[in-house]
């Protein structure tokens, strides 16, 4: 038979570092191979290439362990002991079904009882679900309120506190180094090389063979990214804020001022604002703007005075206004103030880098040396064009990982990072530390426009009221971010975010004072398995078991749809059709020259009755009665871009159901006119024969600086004035409400952050629960490219190519921690927790501390077909969920204390 | 004359395995059949530790052992140096498996699947029963270079005629061309780097050239 | 198959060549020494001596013929005489046969003598084919040679004693003489190649097979059977028990031997970075070779 051959293209996005843009050949009508999109290397920073989870897609497609058929649970019993009994439907079952309990809900109302949308939705990490959901967020936009609030991972397992003080601080969702530019990356914990999708491989790599770009990691275990750096510190687990104080100390301390960038301090940052005894800042009396002391002037300033000289350090009398919490104010005559840059460097005199490097139990003179290193390779006072601006060129940058940015320490290491970053003003500058994308602040689609003055001179940014009168009292969703995480702001992002962890835990009981959490009437489920993703996984199960009603879309029986009431299949990635944004700046290291649209498109026909994602969403939308909202969402932009604009109009009629493929022509035509500024309007066609549609842009938009220099903003920093008052002003609701277990978590609200005894918080909590046991290790966890938010742990390929990096599948052990206590290579090893134990065979390695343990990822499967016979192990289920554990912004970090010991050789 | 040769700058190598993914899927090899792969190697006790990821598979040597032991002459050598195996001569002996140095060569007797119910689509729509019980190895995706070759395009630089690892690497890793083209990509790139060749001491004369330093 | 198990990076053991593989060479090395015996010192016996040598030849190229992939294609096993020993050995397989069943049939002198010199010829072939492994440490030192040869010889003049012995038929004392000095040969031999070994350096899994393998081999497979051949020499009655266990010894501990060689110390060569590569900035760092014993002083 002559074969028919064709290369289909399509993106990849089951990481956040995505999307790859890559080409499928189908041969006689079945998917045999990825390959990049070769094309793509002309728009996509990363050579066009894809990464190994995008070759995954062929097994995924033809998985003999798909569900291919709809599916009603007949076993009412729910729980990992109970077989759900699943039996086949028709799809117009399933939609009965589904249908009808939706139909059901709206008559009752669409919140309950307490106040809570009573239709929950959980999708899997980092929002990539929606890249492969079709049109259903336009039915989740029609139907109204849905909480998002049972989390997957977000929190535990996401850079959490990056994110909120990331997005406060200079609209980083996320933070990267300016890799292009940049000479010198200090990365704590941010594996970079497994995490950060192609995108950075390629140049990071590109800067260590031709840039001499030094990478210094610093991290308890050897990653993959520490095997790339030049430099590997073993840092004690959870005292990287101390790391980096130490460095800050030696720049503000043992470094002359002018090696630091000081015009930057000056004029970018809030170091020259004067601080009254209240620790919070002076200002003009008749206008509240904080103050500075000018130089030239010799007089206390409003910090937005024309031709100041602003004094950086130094204390000064002057009359002024001090604003504390809730409105309260103290009018101070002849008070003497220091500036919050002096104040921080009377804050930083007691972390020595000496000091630091006790704490972090590394070789005496580390900190001091990489210090020294940081600022040699920071250039300040050179400079760069970008595009006809002139920029500052600092190529240096810090970069934090995971378990570094989220849970207690969390703040001081963004805090520390940022600020560090100011001291060189190497924050969004070309070479520096970069933000990528903003998902709390508004809009989502460009950084720049999300930038607004403030009026203090900062950035504003939508905090959660917590003044009495604005205060939500009552959560509107389960996981109460509102409520509790002023910084967790209100965009559609937020609700996801969490505290997620939070609707888990007081699923068993609120705190006191707290409503009732009630379950969701109907949850959806869309590629997450918080049942293996989540802490204290064996409690999240018995959790879910509980919910009444549960809709999920199912690629294969795993440990979450186990307790579905229906189970729907989608069509998936190579079956079924969508058309997203990419290019400009996003998730991770995505920094591209261009932005437009790309399409993935069904290169092989759905198999069994897999439907495709669009045209379930239709279907549940009529049968619900929402279909013109539903189509008015798509128009609005729901789907992707907006179907109309300036010149154009592709908007669908609002009245009938339209077929995911003109649903989808119509996207790509708006598409086509967005990007080309009306000159094209291409449709599906011409997006599956090219595949993606791009427009070059301006570097500019990667620096943030230059939007703040246009509009005179600065960065808030050092001083955290703001966080401070909210802090002071939501200890103050919630104590007028009687609740106290928020009070630890209250602390965090420092202006000037102190370094504590981070690892100290697990050590007590393990101590605490212990009962007689000793947990001597840490227990940590480490991405891998092949695994990461791919979702993908049924994929054979997947698992046959990781195990070629060793620690796959085992416990990743010190060869002299494991010599003394008698475990050899593969022996079987049990690692235990108060909370639970996990097994695996041991993975003897040079590269961890001998007081810390490692499990890549996150196993443990009971019900996912393949991934249940691996006996892999995972810390997922020995990591305890608790306040105790739960920092001011609502996360927590992959960290536990555990025992280890040897079952079997 | 035309001698193909690789790079592989181990300074760019971040251990993705996607060139093992690639070369699995481009040479619809078997589960646990890897042409290409890339190893994890640690050197050193803590906490002065150094961990390397290296790819290996055949080093189409100029001097290739596999070739000199074949009883059959099925293993051969090409005039542009890449080592080739037919499949309708070798009688799959394993002679060659244990003259390479390099752990090169796989054979394989019965039939694998990824997954235990039997073989995919893809699996059934790509399975070539010339290569059960042979030995087979990385062929530099010689197919690819010679139809690329007949269509006027240069391996190494266009995609369709180049070894599939290479096209994949996320990290630029890979270099391939033409070693007797001293413009090619990996003439270039040997010239202005430092680099090792695997087990040189053994005489194989490889020609994977493995960059570790700048020039 | 190495599915879903961690690309190792030490050397691990060979999985191409199994007990069969090992079988040719434990019998091909007794059948030719045997033949080489029975030429000596066969005498009348000669004919089924030679009968039994063609027996433990042809077994052993049946499980070789069993290992191959495809057996159906074993002609072309003959396709490459320019280099491959493998050829080699089988074009000289042919012609021993003949000579020897013609010697046998015949008793001619030359056709003893024929099929003695293609007996040495198919056992030296057997060496090289080892020797030309250049994957397998333990096989490419050249001291394999001379060992595969020394024990070939040492295991067929065993059987040929025990044999002989058995049969009343050894008043001669020159194959006593000849076996232990080949047992004294085939221990230098050993011990050459085992000290090659360690100087070259080889994988550790390689060197301790060998080194539990050297007491058993030297002790109770060349010095013991040596002793009793001498006490044979001097002892009054029961020296044909003694030749008889001695020259079992012989032969048992040689297929011991070159089962372990082949089966079990067979490691291969794994993998080697002379140097590390240098990420970003930093120091030259010497290199790595996993699962390797450095070569002595190296």
């Amino acid at each position: 038979m002559a074969a028919d051959v064709r290369k289909v293209p399509e993106y990849c996005y089951q990481c956040v570092a995505g999307p790859d843009l890559l080409q499928v050949k189908v041969e006689n009508g079945v998917a045999t191979e990825v390959e990049p999109n070769f094309r793509a290397a002309e728009v996509h920073p990363g050579g066009g290439k894809c990464c190994v989870k995008a070759y995954g897609l062929v097994q995924k497609t033809y998985n003999p362990n798909r569900l291919l058929t709809p599916m009603k649970r007949t076993n009412p019993q729910k729980g990992r002991e109970h077989d759900p009994k699943f039996v086949p439907i028709s799809w117009d079952e399933a939609f009965d079904l589904v249908a009808g309990k939706l139909n059901e809900l709206r008559a009752k109302g669409l919140l309950d009882e307490v106040g809570y949308p009573r239709i929950a939705a959980s999708f899997g990490g980092g929002g990539t679900p929606t890249y492969y959901m079709g049109t259903f967020p336009a039915f989740l936009s029609a139907w109204g309120p849905v909480d998002f609030s049972f989390g997957s991972g977000q929190g535990v397992k996401c850079y959490h506190s990056e994110h909120l003080y990331g997005e406060l601080w200079h609209r980083a969702f996320t933070v990267c180094a300016d890799t292009p530019t940049t000479r010198y990356v200090l990365s704590l914990g941010a594996n970079t090389e497994a995490s950060g999708g192609v995108v950075a491989a390629w140049r990071h790599a590109e800067g260590r063979m031709n840039r001499h770009l030094k990478r210094v990691q610093v991290e308890p275990h050897l990653s993959i990214t520490g095997a790339c750096s030049a430099e590997w510190v073993p840092i004690r687990p959870k005292t990287d804020p101390a790391f980096l104080f130490g460095i800050i100390h030696v720049l503000l301390h043992r470094h002359p001022r002018e090696a630091l960038d000081v015009p930057f301090l000056k004029d970018h940052t809030g170091s020259p604002y004067l601080v009254g005894p209240h620790g919070y800042y002076l200002r003009e009396p008749q206008t509240q703007k904080p103050l500075l002391w000018d130089l030239r002037r010799n007089a206390a300033v409003p910090f937005d005075a024309p031709d100041t000289d602003p004094a950086l350090e130094g204390e000064f009398t002057l009359d002024a206004l001090e604003l504390g919490a809730d409105g309260e104010t103290w009018n101070h005559t002849g008070v003497r103030a220091e500036t919050a840059f002096a104040k921080l460097v009377r804050h930083m005199a007691q972390y020595t880098p000496e000091w630091a490097d006790k704490v972090c139990d590394i070789r005496p003179g580390t900190v001091q040396r990489i210090a020294d290193e940081f600022l040699a390779h920071a250039q300040v006072g050179a400079t760069v064009d970008i595009d006809g601006e002139t920029l500052p060129l600092r190529p240096v940058a810090i970069t934090l990982g995971k378990t570094v940015t989220n849970g207690w320490g969390g703040y001081e290491s963004c805090w520390g990072r940022t600020l560090l970053a100011c001291l060189v003003g190497a924050l969004e500058v070309p070479g520096g530390t970069l933000g990528t994308t903003v998902r709390l602040n508004r809009p989502a689609t460009s950084r720049q426009a999300s930038v607004r003055k403030g009026r203090d001179g900062f950035m504003e940014y939508p905090m959660n009221p917590t003044d009495k009168a604005h205060w939500a009292e009552r959560p509107t969703v389960r996981n109460a971010y509102s409520t509790l995480v002023p910084l967790s702001a209100n965009s559609p992002w937020s609700n996801a975010l969490g505290p997620t962890h939070l609707a888990w835990l007081f699923r068993d009981g609120s705190p006191e004072h707290w409503p009732e959490v009630t379950p969701p009437d109907l949850w959806f489920v869309y590629r997450t398995n918080p049942t293996i993703s989540f802490w204290d996984t064996a409690a999240i199960a018995r959790r879910i078991a509980k919910f009444p009603f549960i809709v999920a879309f199912a690629y294969t029986i795993d440990e979450t749809n186990w307790m579905a009431d229906v189970l729907l299949p989608e069509a998936t990635d190579l079956e079924s059709m969508q058309l997203i944004r990419i290019g400009g700046t996003k998730f991770v290291e995505q920094f591209w020259d261009h932005e437009g649209f790309a399409l993935r498109q069904p290169a092989v026909a759905p198999q069994g009755e897999a439907r495709d994602f669009t045209d379930i969403a239709t279907e549940l939308a009529a049968r619900t009665g929402l279909l013109e909202k539903y189509n008015r969402a798509i128009n609005r932009g729901a789907a992707c871009a907006p179907l109309s604009g300036e010149g154009y109009d592709f908007q669908l009629a609002i009245d009938c159901k339209h077929t995911s493929e003109e649903i989808w022509d119509r996207v790509c035509r708006a598409a086509s006119a967005e990007v080309t500024g009306g000159a094209a309007t291409d449709g599906l066609d011409w997006f599956r024969a090219n595949g993606y549609r791009t427009r070059p842009i301006s570097r500019r938009i990667w620096y943030l600086f230059l939007e703040l220099r246009k509009q005179g903003i600065r960065f808030e920093m050092p001083f955290q004035e703001r966080l401070l008052r909210h802090g002071v002003e939501l200890g103050n609701r919630l104590h007028e409400h009687g609740i106290k277990w928020w009070d630890t978590q209250l602390g965090e609200y420092q202006a000037l952050p102190a370094c504590k005894d981070f690892p100290g918080i697990w050590e007590k909590d393990a101590a605490l629960h212990a009962k007689g046991a000793e947990y001597p290790f840490w227990l940590v966890t480490t991405r891998s490219m092949q695994y990461v938010w791919g979702g993908n742990a049924g994929i054979q390929l997947m698992d046959e190519v990781s195990r070629n990096m060793r620690g796959h599948g085992g416990v990743v052990i010190n060869t002299r921690t494991a010599e003394r206590l008698g475990i050899a290579e593969g022996d079987l090893v049990e690692v235990r927790s108060y909370l639970h134990d996990t097994q695996g065979p041991a993975i003897l390695r040079e590269g961890i501390r001998p007081d810390t343990l490692l499990m890549i990822g996150q196993f443990d499967h009971w019900a996912t077909p393949y991934a249940k016979d691996m006996k892999a192990p995972s810390m997922n289920s020995l990591v305890p969920m608790s306040i105790d554990l739960t920092d001011a912004t609502g996360s927590a970090a992959d960290l536990v204390r555990v025992s280890v010991r040897k079952i079997a050789a | 004359m035309t001698r193909w040769a690789m790079a592989i700058d181990l300074r760019a190598c971040v251990g993705c395995q996607t060139c093992t993914t690639a070369c699995r899927h481009t040479n619809a090899t078997p589960p646990g059949v890897q042409w290409r792969k890339v190893l994890d190697l640690e050197q050193g006790e803590f906490p002065d530790v150094k961990r390397t990821f290296v790819p290996v598979g055949c080093m189409h040597c100029a001097d290739p052992p596999c070739m000199h032991v074949c009883p059959s002459t099925a293993t051969k050598q090409r005039a542009d140096g890449i080592v080739t195996i037919d499949y309708d001569l070798c009688i799959g002996c394993g002679y060659c498996a244990v003259a390479c140095p390099y752990q090169a060569r796989h054979i394989v007797h019965e039939r694998e699947f990824a997954y235990a119910d039997g073989p995919t689509k893809s699996e059934e729509a790509r399975f070539d029963e010339k290569r059960m019980s042979v030995a087979t190895k990385c062929t530099w995706c010689v197919d690819r270079i010679d139809s690329g070759l007949a269509k006027g395009l240069k391996p190494g630089v266009d995609p369709d005629a180049t070894p599939a690892c290479v096209n994949s690497c996320i990290a630029n890793a890979y270099t391939f061309g033409d070693l007797d083209d001293p413009q090619s990509n990996v003439s270039q790139k040997v010239r202005g780097t430092t680099w090792f060749r695997m087990h040189e001491e053994l005489g194989t004369d490889p020609h994977i050239f493995y960059v570790w330093d700048e020039k | 198959m190495n599915r879903n198990q961690p690309a190792s990076v030490k050397p691990w053991h060979q999985t191409n060549w199994d007990w069969r593989a090992a079988l040719n060479f434990i019998c091909g090395g007794t059948g030719t020494g045997l033949l080489v015996a029975a030429a000596l010192f066969g005498g009348a016996a000669y004919p089924w001596l030679a009968l039994v040598a063609l027996a433990f030849v042809g077994f052993g190229l049946f499980w070789v013929w069993m290992e191959i992939g495809k057996p159906w294609r074993a002609i072309n096993v003959f396709f490459h005489p320019h280099t491959s020993w493998m050829t080699r050995e089988s074009i000289v397989a042919g012609p021993l046969f003949l000579a020897a069943l013609a010697a046998a049939a015949t008793g001619k002198g030359w056709l003893i003598v024929l099929a003695a010199l293609l007996a040495l010829a198919f056992l030296y072939c057997q060496g090289r084919i080892l020797k030309a492994s250049k994957g397998i440490p333990a096989w490419r030192a050249p001291a394999i040679v001379p060992l595969v040869i020394a024990t070939g010889l040492t295991e067929g003049m065993g059987v040929a004693a025990a044999a002989l012995a058995a049969a009343g038929g050894l008043a001669d004392r020159t194959p006593i003489i000849v076996l232990v000095v080949l047992l004294v040969a085939r221990e230098i031999a050993w011990r050459r190649y085992r000290s090659a070994l360690a100087a070259s350096g080889a994988p550790r899994g390689t060197l301790d097979v060998l080194g539990r393998m050297h007491r058993p081999f030297s002790v109770a497979g060349n010095w013991a059977p040596a002793l009793l051949l001498a006490a044979s020499l001097l002892v009054q009655s029961g020296a044909g028990g003694l030749t008889i266990i001695a020259g079992a010894a012989a032969a048992l501990f040689g297929w011991y031997a070159k089962f372990t060689i082949v089966a079990r110390a067979a490691f291969n060569q794994g993998f080697a970075l002379p140097v590390l590569p240098i990420r970003g900035k930093g120091e030259r760092v010497p290199g790595a070779k996993p699962g390797w014993q450095k070569p002595a002083g190296g």
